[in-house]
């Protein structure tokens, strides 16, 4: 809590509608401290102003709605009124499928709400960098910072855009002429493993009923490196 | 005077109520012609500088020669805009849910196991608020399908712009959704899965599913003039292929115990989600099977899949000449359809076919004449807009 107030650590309000929104900013007022970003934020849109005011960030989604009832007002024009109104403005994932096509979540500003290209692809690198408090190490290409680049082979925001090369801190961490021949080992291992236990099985060895071992997602309510309490939205 | 101010104010309270309507448009009056637009009829054909011509809600005349349509009709200029079919959303929910998380709006599913007497459309809402928002992103039509249970029940077609469910359906109860059983148990959710195994009720499953056909196949044979079995009437399309049974499987072994299964009735089912249908797409071919792709918006199957590999499945499908449509879970998911579609050109569908894949070729899997393309005599559902739909 001192951190809060002595602007070391700050606040990530998960958030959906007006009211909750704007009680929240009343609060801080009154208690002289700030709510960095508001995350999902989907009724934004309402008190955009408001939030100018406060000096909140906002991270969405693009265009998500109706899975819930203080989400049924939402538009996709969200990300483009509140970018309008001078708000720092992100658009965010939920999960690790949309984390890795955020690049499209981004075409969607422009879609809706005619957002320029440049400030669009923000959304998803230079603002949430600002959120976050680590744009002087990444969110943009500049001197000084972070190489943590990608490179593709259309313009990102367009949905024929795919990742050639990764790069994080300098280091090349994806390669799609490289993946294609790993893929290939894959397969050849795969099946060196299922001729394998089929030549077993064949000989006599025992056999036991198929189990596998669960691999854990991140998701916003992981808690180090074990999952807890079952996610709810 | 007072009377002038009321009349102004009873005009302004009609307007603010016609805008949160969702109003249908009224019978189309005239005929209309659109000249000069790119026209993708939906078959793969693209007509540049094209004419479109409709009358009472049907196409009559669609090509370059402008001497082929009436000088009467009204014109309207569409140079360098594109037009497409309307794009039809499979396997939605759409005006059976309202909001996900309100029970109270949740429409899509009945209590039971072997449902094939349930007709979603009947429970179909023309007035949800999601209709519109599917329109502006070119979705026009829809096939309202149940879930749930083992046999789900019926689906219909829909257009999106209709006072009720009567006048809204294009083609009522013209499939029935049958999901196949999992030859492996998961647990847990995406983000904390639990340990997954072989289901070791996969073969009372499937056992349950065949006494449930056999014993409708039986019906079938000598259906009694009272005291019916509405499931087993339900079935009897089914056994002439009048009406079509979707399968839903995702694992290759799932897939060929399903089309095996139906193909001892002599039924050739559609298999739908088919995440796995790349792996066996010669024994589906065989069997000229059709595929409806389940959400590519998702991560692969296994973890030693490529990366990408739900995302290039359309265009494997494409290269092995199986007929395929696209499809999206959910209901106001459905304005991101034409997205999904456009990422399969990303991978390697040519354009053309990719938009026939969620237009043509459902109108060819279901046997749907009247829509789909772009041509003589077919709806006049169509959307025209500035620039290509995805870029």
């Amino acid at each position: 809590m001192v951190e809060i107030m002595n602007k070391k650590r700050f606040i990530t309000c998960h958030s959906y509608v007006q009211s909750e929104i704007n009680m929240l900013m009343h609060v801080a007022d009154k208690f002289n401290f700030k709510v960095n970003t508001f995350t999902h934020i989907l009724e934004g849109f309402k008190v955009a102003d408001k939030m100018k005011k406060h000096g909140a960030g906002a991270s969405s989604f693009s265009d998500w709605w109706a899975y819930k009832f203080e989400v049924y007002d939402a538009i996709p024009y969200n990300g483009a009124i509140l970018h309008e109104q001078g708000i720092v403005t992100a658009y965010n994932s939920d999960d690790a499928e949309m984390a890795r096509r955020l690049n499209q979540e981004a075409a969607k500003a422009v879609k809706y709400g005619n957002v320029p290209e440049e400030e669009a692809l923000k959304f998803v690198t230079l603002n949430p960098a600002k959120l976050l408090h680590i744009d002087d190490r990444v969110g943009s290409i500049k001197i000084g910072k972070d190489a943590d680049l990608v490179l593709w082979n259309e313009h990102p925001l367009s949905v024929y855009a795919s990742a050639e090369m990764t790069f994080v801190d300098g280091i090349k961490f994806f390669d799609k002429k490289e993946d294609l021949v790993l893929r290939d080992n894959i397969r050849a291992e795969r099946n060196r493993l299922i001729q394998k236990l089929i030549s077993l099985k064949k000989s006599g060895e025992k056999t036991q009923p198929y189990i596998s071992t669960p691999k854990r997602f991140y998701h916003c309510d992981t808690v180090g490196e074990e999952g807890e309490e079952h996610h709810s939205h | 005077m007072k009377k002038i101010y009321f009349s102004i104010f009873l005009v302004y309270i009609n307007f603010l109520v016609a805008i949160s309507q969702t109003t249908p448009a009224p019978k189309q009056q005239g005929e209309i012609v659109i000249t000069g637009a790119n026209i993708h009829v939906g078959n793969g054909q693209l007509i540049s500088n094209g004419i479109l011509a409709f009358t009472n809600g049907k196409i009559s005349y669609v090509g370059t020669d402008i001497s082929k349509v009436s000088a009467n009709a009204r014109r309207i200029d569409a140079k360098d805009k594109e037009i497409y079919p309307g794009f039809i959303a499979l396997g939605s929910s759409l005006g059976l849910n309202e909001i996900e998380q309100v029970k109270a709006t949740i429409d899509e599913s009945e209590l039971g196991a072997m449902n094939a007497n349930v007709r979603s459309i009947i429970a179909y809402n023309t007035d949800s608020r999601v209709q519109n928002t599917l329109r502006t992103n070119g979705v026009m039509m829809a096939e309202v399908a149940p879930k749930g249970a083992v046999i789900s029940g019926q689906s219909s077609f829909v257009q999106l712009d209709a006072w009720n469910w009567e006048d809204a359906s294009l083609y009522s109860d013209i499939a029935i959704h049958l999901t196949w059983p999992s030859p492996y148990r998961y647990s847990g959710w995406w983000a904390e899965p639990g340990s997954s195994s072989t289901n070791d009720k996969y073969e009372k499953d499937v056992a349950r599913i065949k006494n449930f056909f056999d014993e409708a196949f039986a019906y079938s044979k000598n259906p009694p003039a009272m005291d019916k079995n509405l499931r087993y009437e339900a079935m009897l399309d089914i056994w002439s292929g009048k009406k079509k049974l979707i399968i839903h499987a995702s694992l290759a072994k799932a897939i060929i115990s399903a089309i095996g299964f139906a193909k001892n009735y002599g039924i050739t089912p559609i298999i739908a989600e088919a995440e796995d249908a790349w792996r066996i797409s010669d024994f589906i071919k065989e069997n000229k099977v059709s595929i409806l792709l389940g959400e590519s918006h998702n991560l692969p199957l296994r973890e030693d899949d490529d990366t990408d590999q739900i995302y290039k499945n359309a265009k494997l499908l494409y290269d092995a000449g199986i007929l395929y449509a696209m499809k999206v879970n959910g209901f106001w998911q459905q304005r991101n359809l034409p997205f999904q579609v456009g990422q399969t050109v990303a991978y390697g569908v040519p354009k053309e076919a990719a938009i026939a894949s969620i237009t043509a070729n459902v109108a060819k899997i279901f046997d749907l004449n009247a829509i789909g393309t772009l041509e003589v005599n077919k709806d006049a559902t169509f959307l025209y807009q500035v620039g290509m739909l995805w870029t």
